[in-house]
Formats: structure tokens, C-alpha cells, sequence
């Protein structure tokens, strides 16, 4: 609907194009009669067609490398028929004749002779002999521009294990008949008995209620529940457990956080401004609540990559495609550097690829991958897939709301629009003195050079003049100009997030804000007028609840960021482009073109190349993926590429997305996946160490719906989950030192988010308020200078600072301490693993950040509380909150006389020692390894 | 109790060192770890003390941060890069261009489509301050900067760096990090990932900001990405505790039951431990808890000044309130690298508004004679004593920004930001002194003979330090990442001739 670039482009080649053509039939006819057409140099001309019609890329269907595939044509029909050359598709195209005009080839175009000669040819029979064949340039291995040959994808590089849909093999048989029950327990003792290794003993069931409660919920088991679970003993009290913690609330919570690290998730956007995603937490939300409904894993997928272009939309699918919104993003005066778009479809395929189907596609940005059968076209294919997208707000209430909403924003807006003008006369001639004085600051302020320019009359200004005259006197020196904030359906929201981003050290003024001082009657007629237009403000409805998703619209007309103005932005590229971003109702979107190779650096450069068309991975093609499934629906223009590439990513013949997935679920229960590089199952991945029991499982995903909670049950009820984790014998330990078998349950550290969590639950203070905005946990005034940028809202500690560590702020540009020194992955890439490094800093901030300490002091009353004042008692129930059983006599001994010695130390005495006493043993469990261990 | 809630900043400075003071007593007494207790009667507390905390003197523990062998024999133990956030001018600092006074207030022509950051492009300018040649080398040397000035032969100045983006917050990733993207390692992360540290009581990447607050970019520019987080940098405070929760709020407890405390968690932790033979990660726990004791002592020593001399603290200008915070600065960086902190960083602009970093949009003049009165001092100072101490040998002094400014001038007096060409120096690590090397066009709009980019720039550095950029690796995402990406020449002015043999 948009005239493109290559629109104007095409006109004007096309222009030229005929002119030249024109000027060759003025030629003097008997010349053109005689000249026989060269078959050879034809066929030579024909080769740069074929490198985007021919064996390697066969745009609109059709190939031109060879004479049959030349007169069968493409979508469009025949492409030549011989002896007509005005009657030839092929012909009337490079002639610019055929409407739509279409630069073919796009850039260069073709020499009016070149045109001339490929008429001729058709017109004389359109030979091609071999020998003609043999003498131009072989049409059949034909390069794309620019040199470009994509590898070959071999059978070898098919044969890759991923690459195979996954077999369901059936579960061997062990001799343990314990090991028979759950077929993940006989694939895992299979390998064991193989390797001649030993098996842990199961677990009490102490160690097992507090392991699944960190690990399904991430909180501590509360005593009384520890209790309860010891003394059932139904045979099925284990999984009644089970399903108590998947259906509790928490589940989400805890599990909701492993996905966040997968897609990136950060309330703020990054770089210089740190500007705040302002509905990053409603995708939160949602993600939280589909664990905790148990979405189905596709449909999961589908709704954070197209959401918007399902046939039925849904606020909470809407509200998934917040996925793109939330990687690192500039968001500042992004028209005038057109790189940015490039590296947001990079940070795309990266996250898109190695989350959801383990590949590293983005390897391929510069080059054919290099390990893996990726092309750079398969790149920049699925970079056209996502190239219709622009960010978009998306309403969550129904059309007729909105409208409703506009309406009165309108209504409101004409009431002020007078009451604005009244101002803007009784202004004007102050704004004209302003001017005038500015000149005359101008005069005063700056250097006497400067000082002569400006009072050189305008004729009379050398170049050098002018071009300080206009730096000094037209204020072109504004960094940000916040007028050109986006004014639709969410300004007010924005205006009041722009506010609070301003709350505690604030972003530059820029100048704007100042108000014109007036003589006193005008200054009153004004505060009359503003007084009014502020009682109108008050009108304004509230803010209509937005997703911060995506649409398919024009990116070069979105207005992403602070300073971008809409049409053209300053040093953006004039594309002529008019109207808006997103299609309208009832027209016909065309996605924008995306350039083979092109990063955004030099669009002239770009443009040398051809348009790529989206498509699935060549090594994959099996899948059958179509381009694009359009929504069916009238009400919604959008191209439907997105949602043909999530469809492909959770079609049943993708031979990766489940497995990818179920080996996730494995890792995060585990500690490491079946194949230790969870983002990565190419060459460069780790081979899976069971792969029989990963593919059984990724079927079984599937057939149970794709049914994460069923995942769950399955291997937290196997034996291979329930054994001890403190078992060794030595001929384990000398042959799989690393327990890549399971011969124990593998200990673990918790996460950062965890550690907090669960200190939390000991102290028995945790807020148990869910969802919504997140909460900014409490830092030093010093710290927060470190990143002056964005929001971070001044908290102590209190209780609205002790919500799940989930619905903490997260910040690009300032990392919350305790979660940056216990590992918090990298907020900018998709996460593969968290790593789990060991430092004195962590150390530090356990024994010395206010939060543990105060959280240490409220255990100590929680015991307290339970215990009275009997020392034995006091420490039974600090093991019993902390590690969910009782003390070892050699441990109660240790502890009671530590109790003894600190209270002799305190600086206090009678029952406030004690107390004191009380507080420093709690810190100690809070910091001790047990603590921190899934064990 | 009630201390809990005054925040570390509020904390009364004479209690700190009390407390200090009993830890050190304490330490003493128990006796922790100290090889040679026999020396306890001839040496003062603060001896013992620095003794105590000095390089390898900590206990031998399983630490990501343990000293790694080298590539290369290396040039230099560590690194201290002096950073001027905000983008320094090139053409008012260091490079003499004649040319600039010929044209001045003509357009700048013949150059292609003028980028600018803000508003419109105005005439070429010359600088406003005036220049000399200085030492044996003759190096053109601005008036903002006589201290620096003098010292021109010991240092070799890179005129042709050349990023790639005119925006702050890219190029501060740019010459920090190696990649324009958010979130890749910094070079101090890479640095001390690929040779550990020195000094296991203290961290091995410290960064210390301007007193006003953080450069611009924040805490990605010392950030370790996806290495592992023993790598990031730490900020040192110039207020209260030098490193975050490096004691508790308030007076909480006495020596001895935090001794105590730390007693009791190792022992139930070895209880815990015996349990899982094979994992390191456990025991490795407990020793880090001895290391954040030890810290707890070696951190604030090193950062105490007292007991420098009058003459050195003048030195380094800290007897002058303009001079006095960057001075500090520098003279912890010595006090620093002299007890084995592998990388130093010492920030000079704070993000809180343009005017506190080097960002001379409104006024050449007014900025960077602030900003170049407040550094050059500290700077010289820094040099000077690196050098009668002998340390400048083993460290390798970086100064260097985001990127240089136009040669055009913004609203009449001020530059707008310029990617295409910078100046940086180099000192110490043996690098010959007085060379100046590469070039810009003649007004320096952009480098022209022996263009820098950030890669050769790491790369050399790495190389001095004895690391094979090519080699520093580390598997992420389904590759091997490099500081230096795919690429990275060394400089070989600065590298002088290659080494290959093995350290």
C-alpha cells in the first residue's frame, strides 16, 4: 500500500530504462534488422536473472538456467515465448513495460543494450544451443550478487542426530524391578549397569519434601507440611505431594523465572536511557500464568512469536508478543541509525533459535555457519520472517472501548485546543522579544567572530557564516525533543512513565519546561486559560490497559524512540514515504523489503542486493514450512509471516523444539540437561548422555498435549529423581566423577532469585502479594548513582520489598546486587544455563547485606516464637525450618555451645543476649552450604 | 538492631576504623594464617597488616581468580586504564592541527555527508587553547594539560583510533568491551578471566568512579557478560566501605563473634561437605568465606592513605580540592597495582549531567579546562611515582575515551561527538616513550595513516600482558568468543618485537 523505495526507484530505472530503449530504436532500422543476436552474449545476460531465478533461489517459482524452466515460467506464467518478444513476460519486465513496473534485475539495472539485445534473441527464437551454453557463463552453479555461494547442505550434514525426528524407542528392562516402573528410570539404569556403576539409596523423605518444594516452588517446605508428608504413609502420598506443589500458585513463580531466562526478560530496555518496557510485567505475568494453567508448550510458543496473528486473539496472546519488546533496545533516535533494526532481528533470531529449537542461527549473520549446515541466507530468511513487525501497544480491552477512549481523548482535545491557541497569541509577541533577545544574548555571549556573523546581513554571509548563524540562533542544539514522544491510545500512560523516569535523579532537561515570563495581565489571562485546560486534564479517562507488543506495520515510519520524529526523522533516510506505520483496515500489507547481506550500516549499499523472501532453515525443509499463514480475520492486516515460522518451530515433523524443550525441563530439575548446552544442539553443543531417554521423553511431550506439568510429574516421580544426593562409592566417583549418569541426585546451588526466596520463607516474611508492577528491592543511594539512567524507585527494606524475587524491577543498566554476584545470567542474550561461580563477594553480601541480616533476625523470632527460650529447642527448630529435619547430636552440641559463646560475647545481656544469640546462629544457617543447596 | 537500618553510606567513619583496627587485633591474636608470627614483635600493626595483605600472601585456596600462567612472557603485571567519559577532543588536547587555524570558521568540505549527533553541522574550528612542543620527542602538547606535558617522552600517544558510532553509550561498550552490543565482557573481565590476580585478598578487577557518580553506560562497562561472575569488576567507594557490604550496617557485631560466626559456618558446612566427596564447588564455598574475611582487612588497608607521605599525596595533587578526587583515584590505583590488583579502571565523568563528563556540546573551553584541571595532575602524579617506584615496568597506564570530537564546531563554541578519529596514550610495560603514532586527516575529522580500532587496541593490550589475543577464549552460546572478535593487529609501535617464546 506504501510507494516503496524501490517503487521510485524502479520508475526512475525504468525511465532510463525506456529512454534507452527508445534511443535504440531511433537507430537507423537496417542496422537493428541485419544484427543477428548473439545466443552467447543473450545467455550471458540471462545469468544475472538466474541469481535470483535460478537453481539456487528461485523467486516467484521460476527458474531461468535453463530453456525449459524459462518457457514452463514461474507464478506469473511463461516467461519468454519465442519469436514475440513484446509478448514475453521476461522481456516486458526488463523493459519496464509490464505493470506493476518492478526493477528486474533491481540494481543495476540493465544496459538499454543489454535490453535490446535479450528482444532480439526472443524475437529470433529464443535458441540455446550448448554450445552458446557452453560459452557464457554456466547458468547452473550460478552465484548469488555479490559472490555469494551458500554452502552445500550435504546428506552427511542431515544425518546430524538433532536433525532426526526423535525415535521412540520402547524402555529396556532392568534387573531392579524398582527400575522398571517409570521408563525413565529404566533408560538411566540401563547406562548405569552398562558402565558398571553403583546407584544411590532413595532419599528420605525429609530431604525429598524439601527438594521438591525448592524445586517446584522455590520456598522452603513449611515445617508442619514436613510433618504431615513424614508421617502419610500412603503408598501415594509422594505424588499426592507432587500435584499439591504443581497446582500451587508458586509453581508459576518459580518456574515462570526459568523461561524468563531463556527469552532475556528485563523491565528495562538498555543503552543510554535505560527506558523502562513500561508493560514488561504484564509478559511476565502471562508467562507465569501459563506454567501455572500448564499451557500447552506449542501453543505457548505460537502466542509469543504471533499471538497477534491468530484467527482469535486473545489478551493473554497478545500480551505474549511483549517477547519482542523486551530484548536490549536503544529506543533512542533509532530513524537515524538504521543499524539498529538489524541488530533487533539479530537479537530476534538469536533468542527465536537457540530458545525455542537450540541453533545458532545468529552464527550465521556474516557467513555461512560454520560448523552447522546454517546459511547466511537461511539468516537473512528468517530475518525477513520477522521483518514486518514494528512495536505496537496493543489495546486489552475491546475495539469499541478504545474507540470509546479516543473519543473522549478527542473530545477533550478540541475543548482544549482553543484554550491552547488563546495561550499561544498571548504569547507570541514574547515569543518574538525571546527571539530577539536570544540574538541579543547571542551577541553578548559569544566569541566577536560569532558576534560578526550574526550582525552580517544574511546576502552578505560567507558559507562559514551561515552555517554558524543557524547553529547559534535556531537552538539546534536540542539533544531530545519530547514533543515527539508517540501520542495514540497509551500517551497519557507514557507521559507518566517518562515522569516517574525522571523521580530520582532525572534526565536532562533539555531546555524544555520553561515557561515565558509575561506581564502581570497576561500572565493572568494565561493562568486563567491553564487553569482550565488543567481542569479538562482531569477529565482524561485512565489509561487503557496495553500489552507492549508487536504488529505487522512499516518500520521505517514506526516511531520507536525519544527524538525520532515521525516522517523523516533527522539523518534518517527519506524513503518518500507518507502516512503511517501500521496498515490500515481492508488494504493489502506488503512487508518491507529485507536485502540479502544487508546490516543497516549504508542503505545505498544495502540495496545492491536482492530481496530475500522468509523461509524456514534449507537443512529443515522436511518441516515444509509455508512463508506466511495470514490471520483469518478482516478486522487485522498483517503479513502471517511470524506466524508461519512459529508454526514451523512446533510442527510435528521439527525434529528439535520438544526435545529442546524436555531437555530444559530435565536441566532445570537436574541441574544439567540431557545435553549440557540446552541452547545449542549443533556440533558445537555437547552430545546428549542418554540419547535413547531424550527422545522418549520428546515424544511423550507431545503426545501428552506438549504438557509441561506432565513432564514434571513423570520425572519427579521416577527413582532416578527420588535417590539421595550424599551417596558416593568410590568406582562411581573414579568413573563418572561429574555424575553425568545419575548415580546420585545431583546437588545443586539455588539461583540467585532462590536464595532470596527461600531466605524469605525461613523468616517467615514473605509478601505474598502476586503479579502486577514489579518492586524495586532496596539498594544504597551510592549505588544507584553508578547508572543515573531509567527507573529505579529509592526503597528501604520492608515488607513491599519482600515479594518473590520474580516481581523485582530488572534492570539492563543496574543489576540488583545479590542477584549479579550469585550469577544472574546475562540480561541482554538468551540463557542457556546459569552458571554457578563461587566468589568472596557472594560471601560479603550473605554475611553483611542489611537484607539477610534483618531476614536473619526475624528467624531467630520466628524460633523464638516456637521454641521459647530452651536453647535445644531453639536450635531443633532452626532445623527444622531451615533444612526440614532435626539436628545431628554432634551438630546440636556444636550449636548450643556456639548459642553460649555469642551470648557471652554480646553487648547486651539478660534475655536480649539470649535473643542476640539466637540472631547470629540464624545468620549462620542462612549462610550456611545446606541452605543453599537443592540437596 | 537499630543500626540495621542506617545505611552504609550514614556510617560513622571513626567507628570503621575502630573497628578495623580490633579485626586487625583480633587477626593477630588467632593468629590466622600468618606464616611468620615471630615477626610480630618487630613490626608495627600497620606493617603486619600490609605484610598480611600483600600479593600470593593469601591462603592457597580454589580460586577462579588464582594466578594462570601466561602465553607470553608478559611486558606487564597489570593495567591501570584511565577513562574520560564523555569523549575527549582530540583537537584540544593533543593533536596540533594548523590547518584547523587556516579554515577556522569556513564549512568543512570535501569530507561527505557530516554526521552529527545534535543539531546542525557549523564551521570548522580551531581550538581555542593554545599548544607547545614538549621534551625530547617534541610532542604537541595543549596549555589544559602542563603536567601531562612533561612527561610527553615517557608516553606514546595513538593519534588514529577510530570507532564506529557517534552514540556515548555504543562507543563506551565499543573501547570497554569489544562489542557495540550490550552485555559482551569487559576487557578487565577478560583480563582477569584469562590471568587470574595477584592478590587473592583483594578483587582482581577494580573499578573506581568518578566521586560524582557512574560514567555513562553504567555498570556494563565493567560488567563480565557471560563470563563467569567472578570476573566483574568491582566498584570501590570513595565513601564508607570501598566495596558493598564489606562490613555490616551499623556495629553488629564485635571481632570476635564474626570470627566466631565465620568458626561456626565452616565447621557445620565440613559437616555437610564430607557427605559429597567430589564436589569442589562445596569447599570452594568455605574458602571463599576466608577470603571475604581476609577482605574485609586488606580492602579498606588499601585504600587507606594515611600513611603516604605529604610530598606524595601532593604529588599526586590531593592537597587541592579541583585535583583532590581524581588524586585519590590515582593513588589508590598505585596502592592497587603495587598489591597485585591485576586491572584497574579509574573513571573520570559522571553521567549525572553532561557538564560533570567530558561531553562538550556547550562550551570547549568551559568543559575541558575543568575537566582537564580536575585529571591532570592525579595523571602526572600517577606516572611520576609509578616510575620512581619502579612499578611502571610491570603496569601498563591506558588513557583513553569513547571517542574524539569535530573539528566542526557546535553551536559556535562547542564539538559535537566524533567517532572517526581519537587520541589515546599509553605508558609504562617498557613501551617506548615519545612516539607518536598513526594520524589524522589534516583538520582530524577522521584517522587516516594506520587507522586503530578497538580490537588492536585489546589485542596490543592483551599482548603486553603476555596473553595471545586469538588464544583468550571462552565457549558461549556454540562458540569460542574473543575480547577481539574475529579481529585485532597488534600496534607494533607499542608492542615493539613480537615475542613468541614462552613465558
Amino acid at each position: 500500500m506504501f510507494p516503496s523505495t524501490q517503487l521510485r526507484k524502479t520508475f526512475i530505472s525504468a525511465v532510463v530504462a525506456i529512454a534507452g530503449v527508445a534511443a535504440f530504436l531511433l537507430w537507423p532500422t537496417g542496422l537493428q534488422a541485419q544484427k543477428a543476436a548473439s545466443e552467447k552474449d543473450a545467455l550471458a545476460v540471462l545469468q544475472r536473472c538466474a541469481q535470483c531465478h535460478g537453481p539456487a533461489l528461485q523467486m516467484s517459482k521460476l527458474n531461468l538456467s535453463t530453456r525449459e524452466g524459462m518457457l514452463k515460467g514461474g507464478e506469473k506464467g511463461p516467461a519468454v515465448i519465442p519469436g514475440n518478444a513484446e509478448a514475453s513476460l521476461l522481456y516486458r519486465r526488463v523493459a519496464g513495460l509490464q505493470n506493476p513496473i518492478m526493477p528486474m534485475p533491481p540494481v543495476p539495472a540493465l544496459k538499454a543494450e543489454e535490453v535490446a539485445l535479450l528482444k532480439d534473441w526472443i524475437d529470433q527464437g529464443a535458441k540455446w544451443t550448448p554450445e552458446a551454453v557452453k560459452a557464457a557463463p554456466d547458468l547452473t552453479t550460478s552465484a548469488y550478487p555479490g559472490g555469494y555461494t551458500p554452502r552445500n547442505i550435504t546428506k552427511e550434514d542431515r544425518s546430524w542426530w538433532a536433525f532426526q525426528k526423535p525415535v521412540r524407542a520402547a524402555a529396556p528392562r532392568v534387573a531392579d524391578a524398582r527400575w522398571n516402573r517409570n521408563p525413565i528410570d529404566a533408560f538411566v539404569r540401563d547406562l548405569q549397569v552398562k558402565k558398571g556403576l553403583e546407584v544411590a539409596p532413595p532419599a528420605d523423605k525429609r530431604t525429598l519434601i524439601r527438594r521438591a518444594y525448592l524445586d517446584l516452588i522455590g520456598l522452603l517446605p513449611p515445617p508442619e507440611a514436613v510433618d504431615a508428608f513424614v508421617k502419610d504413609n500412603a503408598p501415594d502420598a509422594y505424588d499426592k505431594l507432587v500435584d499439591k506443589l504443581l497446582a500451587s500458585p508458586s509453581y508459576g513463580e518459580r518456574w515462570g523465572r526459568n523461561w524468563l531466562d531463556v527469552v532475556r526478560y528485563a523491565d528495562s530496555s538498555g543503552f543510554e536511557f535505560d527506558l523502562s518496557v513500561d508493560n514488561a510485567w504484564r509478559y511476565r505475568d502471562y508467562v507465569i500464568k501459563a506454567f501455572n494453567e500448564d499451557k500447552p508448550y506449542d501453543q505457548f510458543v505460537i502466542e509469543q512469536l504471533a499471538g497477534d496473528e491468530l484467527d482469535h486473539p486473545t489478551n493473554d496472546s497478545l500480551t505474549g508478543t511483549t517477547y519482542y519488546r523486551i530484548g536490549p533496545r536503544v529506543r533512542f533516535r533509532e530513524k537515524n541509525y538504521p543499524s539498529y533494526r538489524y541488530d533487533y532481528m539479530d537479537d530476534m533470531v538469536r533468542t527465536t533459535f537457540q530458545g525455542f529449537m537450540g541453533l545458532s542461527v545468529n552464527c550465521a549473520r556474516c557467513h555461512d555457519h560454520k560448523f552447522d549446515p546454517i546459511t547466511r541466507l537461511d539468516y537473512y530468511k528468517s530475518v525477513a520472517a520477522f521483518w514486518g513487525y514494528v512495536d505496537y501497544d496493543q489495546p486489552l480491552v475491546p475495539k469499541e472501548k478504545v474507540d470509546e477512549y479516543q473519543k473522549a481523548l478527542k473530545a477533550l482535545e478540541k475543548e482544549m485546543t482553543p484554550l491552547r491557541q488563546d495561550i499561544a497569541r498571548i504569547e507570541k509577541p514574547y515569543q518574538e522579544k525571546r527571539r530577539e533577545q536570544q540574538v541579543q544574548d547571542a551577541l553578548k555571549k559569544y566569541p566577536p567572530d560569532i558576534q560578526q556573523a550574526i550582525k552580517t546581513l544574511e546576502a552578505q554571509r560567507t558559507p562559514g557564516q551561515k552555517l554558524l548563524v543557524a547553529q547559534v540562533l535556531t537552538g539546534g542544539g536540542d539533544d531530545v525533543d519530547p514533543d515527539n514522544l508517540i501520542v495514540d491510545a497509551t500517551a497519557s500512560a507514557k507521559a507518566k512513565a517518562a515522569a516517574k523516569a525522571n523521580q530520582v535523579f532525572g534526565v536532562n532537561d533539555y531546555g524544555n519546561g520553561k515557561k515565558l515570563k509575561l506581564n502581570e495581565a497576561d500572565e493572568k489571562k494565561r493562568g486563567e486559560l491553564l487553569a482550565k485546560i488543567k481542569q479538562i486534564e482531569e477529565r482524561l479517562p485512565a489509561p487503557l490497559p496495553v500489552a507492549d507488543g508487536v504488529r505487522d506495520g512499516d518500520y521505517r515510519l514506526s516511531p520507536d524512540g525519544l527524538g525520532d520524529s515521525h516522517i523523516p526523522g533527522t539523518g534518517r533516510p527519506d524513503y518518500g514515504l507518507k502516512c503511517c506505520f501500521v496498515p490500515a483496515v481492508g488494504t493489502k500489507f506488503e512487508v518491507p523489503p529485507v536485502y540479502f547481506a544487508a546490516k543497516g550500516e549504508d542503505i545505498k549499499f544495502d540495496e545492491t542486493t536482492f530481496p530475500v523472501q522468509p523461509g524456514f532453515l534449507t537443512v529443515l525443509d522436511s518441516v515444509n514450512a509455508p512463508e506466511t499463514h495470514a490471520p483469518n480475520r478482516p478486522d487485522y492486516v498483517s503479513s502471517g509471516r511470524r506466524r508461519a515460522l512459529a508454526e514451523a518451530i512446533v510442527s510435528k515433523d521439527n525434529p528439535l523444539t520438544a526435545r529442546v524443550m524436555v531437555n530444559r525441563i530435565w536441566g532445570w530439575h537436574f541441574g544439567t540437561g540431557i545435553v549440557a548446552t540446552p541452547g545449542n544442539f549443533g556440533k558445537m553443543g555437547v552430545l546428549p548422555s542418554h540419547p535413547e531417554l531424550l527422545d522418549w521423553l520428546a515424544t511423550e511431550f507431545v503426545q501428552q498435549g506438549w504438557s509441561i506439568k506432565k513432564m514434571h510429574k513423570l520425572i519427579m516421580t521416577s527413582e532416578t529423581y527420588k535417590m539421595e544426593s550424599g551417596f558416593s562409592r568410590e568406582v562411581d566417583l573414579k568413573d563418572d566423577p561429574t555424575n553425568v549418569y545419575l548415580w546420585r541426585f545431583p546437588a545443586h546451588r539455588l539461583e540467585a532469585e532462590i536464595i532470596r526466596d527461600a531466605t524469605l520463607s525461613a523468616s517467615g516474611q514473605l509478601n505474598p502479594q502476586a503479579g502486577g508492577e514489579p518492586f524495586f528491592p532496596a539498594i544504597p543511594l551510592s549505588l544507584r548513582a553508578d547508572q543515573p539512567r531509567g527507573v529505579w524507585e529509592v526503597t528501604k527494606e520492608e515488607p513491599s520489598t519482600w515479594r518473590r524475587s520474580v516481581y523485582a524491577y530488572i534492570k539492563r543498566g543496574l543489576k540488583y546486587p545479590m542477584f549479579e554476584v550469585f550469577d544472574e545470567p546475562d540480561l541482554n542474550v538468551t540463557c542457556e544455563r546459569r552458571a554457578t561461580s563461587t566468589v568472596p563477594t557472594q560471601a560479603l553480601t550473605l554475611l553483611n547485606n542489611e537484607f539477610t541480616l534483618l531476614q536473619a533476625n526475624y528467624l531467630a523470632d520466628r524460633v523464638w516464637k516456637a521454641a521459647g527460650a530452651d536453647p535445644q529447642k531453639q536450635v531443633k527448630e532452626m532445623y527444622r525450618i531451615a533444612f526440614s529435619r532435626e539436628p545431628a547430636e554432634s551438630e546440636m552440641r556444636a550449636n548450643l555451645s556456639f548459642l553460649d559463646k555469642q551470648k557471652a560475647a554480646a553487648s547486651v545481656s539478660g534475655e536480649a543476649a539470649v535473643h542476640s544469640a539466637l540472631g547470629d546462629l540464624a545468620h549462620v544457617v542462612l549462610n550456611l552450604n545446606e541452605f543453599v543447596y537443592v540437596k | 538492631m537499630n543500626n540495621l537500618n542506617n545505611s552504609n553510606d550514614d556510617l560513622n567513619e571513626r567507628n570503621r576504623k575502630e573497628k578495623y583496627i580490633s579485626r586487625r587485633k583480633f587477626w593477630m591474636e588467632a593468629g590466622m594464617g600468618i606464616g611468620g608470627l615471630a615477626l610480630i614483635d618487630l613490626l608495627s600493626q600497620d606493617q603486619l597488616l600490609a605484610a598480611e595483605c600483600a600479593p600470593n600472601s593469601g591462603a592457597k585456596v580454589d580460586s577462579p581468580l588464582a594466578p594462570k600462567p601466561t602465553h607470553y612472557r608478559p611486558r606487564a603485571k597489570s593495567v591501570i586504564s584511565l577513562f574520560m567519559s564523555g569523549g575527549v577532543s582530540h583537537l584540544d588536547t593533543f593533536q596540533y592541527k594548523p590547518a584547523l587555524e587556516k579554515y577556522d570558521r569556513m564549512p568543512m568540505e570535501g569530507k561527505g555527508d557530516i554526521k552529527v549527533r545534535q543539531g546542525y553541522p557549523g564551521p570548522l574550528m580551531k581550538s581555542p587553547f593554545s599548544f607547545k612542543q614538549y621534551g625530547q620527542s617534541g610532542a604537541w602538547v595543549s596549555e589544559i594539560f602542563p603536567n601531562i606535558a612533561t612527561l610527553v617522552d615517557d608516553l606514546a600517544f595513538i593519534h588514529s583510533c577510530q570507532g564506529t558510532s557517534n552514540d556515548h553509550v555504543i562507543s563506551h561498550y565499543e573501547w570497554n568491551t569489544g562489542s557495540i552490543q550490550m552485555g559482551f565482557p569487559s576487557v578487565g573481565s577478560w583480563v582477569t578471566y584469562g590471568l587470574g590476580s595477584e592478590n587473592q585478598n583483594l578483587p582482581g578487577f577494580v573499578v573506581v568512579l568518578d566521586q560524582k557518580g557512574g560514567p555513562y553506560a553504567g555498570p556494563p562497562n565493567w560488567q563480565n557478560g557471560f563470563l563467569p561472575a567472578a570476573y566483574q569488576g568491582t566498584v570501590f567507594r570513595s565513601k564508607g566501605d570501598p566495596i558493598l557490604d564489606l562490613s555490616s550496617p551499623g556495629n553488629y557485631m564485635s571481632p570476635q563473634q564474626e570470627r566466631a560466626r565465620l568458626d561456626q559456618m565452616s565447621l557445620l558446612n565440613q559437616n555437610f561437605d564430607e557427605k559429597y566427596p567430589g564436589m569442589s564447588e562445596l569447599s570452594a564455598r568455605i574458602s571463599s568465606y576466608e577470603l571475604a574475611y581476609r577482605m574485609q582487612a586488606c580492602a579498606p588497608e588499601a585504600v587507606d592513605i594515611t600513611s603516604e607521605s605529604d610530598e606524595t599525596k601532593q604529588l599526586y595533587g590531593i592537597n587541592d580540592p579541583v585535583t583532590a578526587p581524581y588524586g585519590r583515584q590515582c593513588l589508590l590505583a598505585r596502592r592497587l597495582v603495587e598489591r597485585g590488583v591485576r586491572f584497574v579502571q579509574l573513571m573520570s565523568g559522571a553521567y549525572v549531567s553532561i557538564e560533570d563528563t567530558w561531553d562538550a556540546h556547550a562550551n570547549i573551553v568551559a568543559n575541558h579546562t575543568l575537566h582537564a584541571r580536575e585529571v591532570d595532575k592525579p595523571i602526572a602524579g600517577l606516572i611520576t611515582d609509578l616510575k620512581r617506584r619502579g612499578l611502571l615496568d610491570d603496569t601498563a597506564v591506558l588513557w583513553h575515551s569513547e571517542f574524539g570530537r569535530m573539528p566542526i564546531s557546535q553551536r559556535g563554541v562547542g564539538r559535537d561527538h566524533n567517532p572517526g578519529a581519537m587520541t589515546v596514550f599509553m605508558a609504562g610495560a617498557g613501551i617506548q616513550g615519545g612516539q607518536q603514532i598513526g594520524t589524522s586527516d589534516e583538520v582530524g575529522y577522521r584517522a587516516e595513516e594506520q587507522k586503530i580500532s578497538n580490537h588492536d587496541l585489546h589485542a596490543t593490550l592483551l599482548h603486553l600482558l603476555g596473553v595471545d589475543h586469538k588464544r583468550l577464549t571462552y565457549y558461549f552460546n556454540g562458540r569460542n568468543m574473543r575480547l577481539t572478535d574475529v579481529s585485532g593487529e597488534l600496534i607494533p609501535q607499542i608492542v615493539g618485537k613480537i615475542q613468541s617464546a614462552k613465558a
